[in-house]
């Protein structure tokens, strides 16, 4: 690309300051697609779908135990995913870190990750908790789970995913969008489980009952519950636990409702996975399995899971704050994760089929 | 060259939309969405035109032909609203009425009741997404309808007031006749930025065409099907140009006294003037006090975990001024050739105003499939220049507006002059006018850089990685159901938005022809 005009050259010099934010580091400004990469050894460039502040916290803490710098962006998926698309060879991502299987999925697919071959993380991760491969690892559990208004449901109406579209329901379901990943993850599992046409009636059934449109995230059916509108929504579990340790009004909020982890007495309630992986192009690839490997290690899944209450996935981590409010003992599904994947662009259009906006 | 500049994404996303065949996705989005994005485009644009007419020619009508207390205030108050884009107020007004807000949980707590024992009425649909449009975009034809009612020929008022007809029938029968033109213009505008709304209509729940596309491209990653999409939109929008054409044209011969006269304002009784104050005022708190205020209370209450915004200022600074320093060029190379009657300057004065009507949404679009065709990536410069282009596309319009204006003012001898003293054109152009124009040119650099910084969709579309504008962030927080992060680019925003009506109603105020105090 040739720029000519001053106006471009100044775009030009502007748009060099456009790379990863350095925390917690000085935040000064890096650019790595426009500057010949003159970087000390020990770095490590993080992608990060998520935004949370004790992410921070944990690049940190890693830093400090290995002294490896960390850099990092984060963003939606959609963007990171055409961010390195356009970025191809030249993109500084070490490590992609995103909280959700069927997202994983989609970087794999598109070929931006490479497979890695870990004893550490094969010995630390179940193997339906990781790739077969090894282009993605899970580190956190995350359940879609039922909640309930326990004045209106007793808790066997609500013990399979099915009840939210059995007509007992009618008027009573709140639900957020289907676009929302996690609804999309939930029917890659349902559509393999139940096949097509009974997972696309299960989703007419369940837009019947719709007390109101989709809207809002998962805390704002928590809301909805507890003000009376609908009395069953579906959740991920740490909406709940983090609304427990929450302000007074989020606690007064959710005590006055119930979760139920549907399929205990068939194939499991749905688990999903915060997860990362090794970059295809990764410039510090050491550097980026080293970052998985702790982030599967007591510090690591400490940091990641204590303020989003995610579920440690590794045996034996301490359990963050608040978990100690969902059963003890529960039975997850056992499933191929990248099947969420495959099955997204299926799952959006049963749904969009359904009317379900 | 600029009208061409300008053009290329229009024509390329109907291109792309006509030619290519829209993938897999858009047979999906043919026969299970289609329906509904045209519907709700279709449905908020005939519910936003209906409100915004009753809420801005009964206020322009009173504060132009009456005298009630606190008259001169609401005059340019009523104007405020303008400062704030759609998404914003529908951000503050889905907290206010939803569930959790204040007004219901008063209701609750007061009542016992519980949320589905009582009706409250809820924003996340069609009305609510024409309301809070209607909230935004009212001033357009506030301003143009009140422009009407004061340029308006007193006598043929006076006319009917002599033969007898109440103030009700002189409004309905002699002067909104006489004013329709302008208020279709008016109208025409405002359901163009309808049209090109994102941010609302996404907020609340409500598939429209502009939302389709920027779903199409980013769940389904299918350019093609978006610009199939974008074809059915600038097919509506260019709809709507037409009925304006048609109103405007069948007006033609309606002012038949064009006698000057001053507008004196009848004084109303103080119960009339009381309910003519209340009901601006109801106008005023309802559009902008009441949303705005929210806003604040948010951004108090969670003061102290505030997130950082100060990069995405810098941002919003360098893509907002670099998108306002491309359109200001061309702006002012319109402004320039504006004497000029040959088919090139018309050629892109048209150009111009074509960007104006289409949605950001189907720009971006363009830019997009331009990058793809030449190879080029959507990172750093690349990205910002595709940015800045997109913006001046859809805005040099407006920034050319004052400097038209400004050379509209001067007299034509200072041009003569020039010509009969043998200066060439380009000379006569440099020295004469564009000294003149650049008058204008304060105003039309700020409202050009703040119509890019207010702008959703194409920023969303096209930004660099890593370079979240401050509605950009607004967005990201308000989806991600966290609110009072959201509040703060928000208001920022609506302050930066400010500035140019706050200029605006000041030029009014000194601009009134016929208006004596």
């Amino acid at each position: 690309m040739k720029w000519y005009t001053p106006l471009a050259a100044a775009v030009a010099f502007v748009a060099a300051c456009g790379g990863p934010t350095e925390e917690p580091s000085e935040p000064a400004a890096v650019a790595p697609e426009a500057t010949a990469p003159a970087e000390p050894a020990g770095v490590l460039n993080v992608y990060s779908a998520r935004h949370y502040d004790s992410d921070k916290e944990m690049y940190r803490k890693f830093e400090e135990e290995t002294g490896i710098r960390v850099r990092f962006r984060e963003s939606g998926t959609a963007e990171l995913l055409e961010a390195m698309k356009n970025e191809g060879d030249n993109s500084p991502a070490d490590v992609i870190l995103s909280s959700d299987a069927g997202t994983l999925y989609r970087f794999m697919d598109a070929g931006l990750m490479q497979p890695v071959d870990s004893d550490v993380l094969s010995e630390r991760i179940p193997e339906h908790f990781r790739d077969p491969e090894g282009h993605w690892f899970g580190l956190a559990k995350r359940l879609r789970v039922i909640v309930y208004d326990p004045d209106r449901v007793q808790p066997d109406q609500v013990d399979e995913y099915a009840d939210l579209a059995s007509a007992a329901f009618e008027g009573e379901v709140c639900m957020r969008s289907s676009t929302n990943i996690y609804n999309l993850s939930l029917m890659g599992e349902l559509v393999d489980r139940l096949g097509e046409e009974t997972a696309a009636a299960w989703a007419r059934s369940v837009v019947a009952n719709f007390a109101r449109q989709p809207q809002g995230g998962d805390t704002t059916q928590i809301e909805a519950i507890a003000a009376g509108q609908c009395s069953v929504a579906l959740v991920n579990h740490y909406y709940w636990v983090r609304m427990t340790q929450g302000s007074d009004t989020q606690r007064n909020t959710v005590e006055k409702t119930m979760l139920s982890f549907p399929q205990q007495d068939s194939w499991g309630t749905h688990v999903n996975v915060t997860g990362a992986g090794v970059a295809a192009n990764a410039p510090h690839k050491e550097a980026a399995i080293q970052f998985i490997e702790w982030l599967s290690g007591e510090e690591g899944q400490f940091l990641l899971t204590t303020e989003t209450k995610e579920i440690p996935l590794v045996e034996g981590a301490e359990m963050p704050v608040g978990l100690e409010r969902l059963p003890s003992d529960f039975k997850e599904s056992v499933f191929p994760l990248n099947t969420l994947g495959e099955n997204q662009a299926r799952a959006q259009a049963i749904y969009d089929r359904a009317g379900w906006n | 060259m600029a009208g061409l500049i300008i053009a290329v994404p229009v024509f390329v996303t109907l291109i792309a939309g006509l030619v290519n065949g829209g993938g897999d996705a858009w047979s999906h989005i043919r026969d299970t969405l289609l329906v509904g994005y045209t519907g709700g485009t279709l449905g908020m644009l005939a519910l936003t035109g209906i409100m915004i007419l009753i809420t801005a020619v009964p206020a322009a009508w009173l504060v132009t032909m009456y005298q009630f207390p606190g008259r001169g205030v609401f005059e340019w108050l009523l104007i405020l609203p303008l400062a704030a884009p759609g998404y914003v107020l529908a951000y503050a007004y889905a907290d206010l009425m939803g569930l959790m807000g204040p007004f219901q949980v008063a209701i609750r707590d007061v009542t016992g009741l519980s949320a589905r024992d009582y009706w409250f009425p809820d924003m996340r649909n069609l009305p609510g997404l024409a309301f809070v449009l209607t909230c935004a975009l009212y001033p357009y034809v506030y301003l143009t309808a009140r422009a009407a009612f004061v340029s308006q020929s007193v006598c043929a008022l006076e006319a009917a007031r002599s033969l007898g007809a109440s103030s009700f029938r002189r409004f309905w029968q002699v002067a909104l006749p006489a004013a329709r033109p302008a208020i279709a213009a008016g109208l025409a505008l405002a359901l163009m930025e309808a049209a090109a709304d994102y941010g609302a209509a996404e907020y609340l729940g409500v598939p429209t065409l502009t939302f389709g596309i920027v779903r199409a491209w980013q769940s389904f990653g299918e350019p093609a099907a978006a610009a199939r999409l974008a074809l059915v939109l600038v097919a509506i929008v260019i709809g709507l140009i037409l009925a304006e054409r048609y109103t405007r044209g069948r007006a033609g011969s309606q002012q038949s006294s064009t006698r000057w006269r001053t507008v004196s304002r009848a004084r109303l009784p103080l119960g009339a003037g009381l309910a003519a104050s209340a009901l601006c005022g109801l106008i005023f708190l309802v559009a902008f006090v009441l949303p705005v205020s929210r806003l604040v209370w948010l951004v108090m209450e969670s003061r102290d975990s505030i997130a950082p915004i100060g990069r995405a200022l810098f941002n919003t600074l360098i893509l907002a001024g670099s998108g306002a320093a491309l359109a200001f060029v061309l702006a002012l190379v319109i402004a320039l050739t504006v004497r000029q009657s040959g088919l090139v300057a018309g050629f892109a004065r048209l150009m111009a105003s074509t960007g104006y009507a289409i949605p950001g949404a189907v720009l971006a679009l363009g830019a997009l499939i331009v990058m793809g065709q030449l190879g080029l990536t959507l990172t750093g410069a690349g990205a910002i220049f595709a940015l800045a282009w997109v913006y001046a596309s859809r805005f040099t319009t407006s920034g050319a507006e004052p400097m038209v204006a400004a050379l509209g003012r001067a007299p034509a001898s200072m041009g003569y002059a020039a010509e009969s003293l043998g200066a060439s054109p380009l000379r006569r152009a440099v020295s004469v006018d564009l000294p003149v124009a650049l008058s204008g040119a304060m105003a039309g650099a700020l409202i050009l850089f703040v119509e890019s910084l207010k702008e959703l969709p194409a920023t969303l579309m096209l930004r660099p990685f890593n370079w979240d504008t401050l509605s950009v962030r607004a967005n990201a927080y308000a989806t991600d159901e966290r609110l009072a992060a959201a509040a703060l680019p928000s208001l920022l925003i609506t302050l930066a938005g400010l500035l140019p009506v706050i200029l605006l109603s000041w030029r009014l105020s000194r601009s009134r022809p016929g208006d004596a105090e």
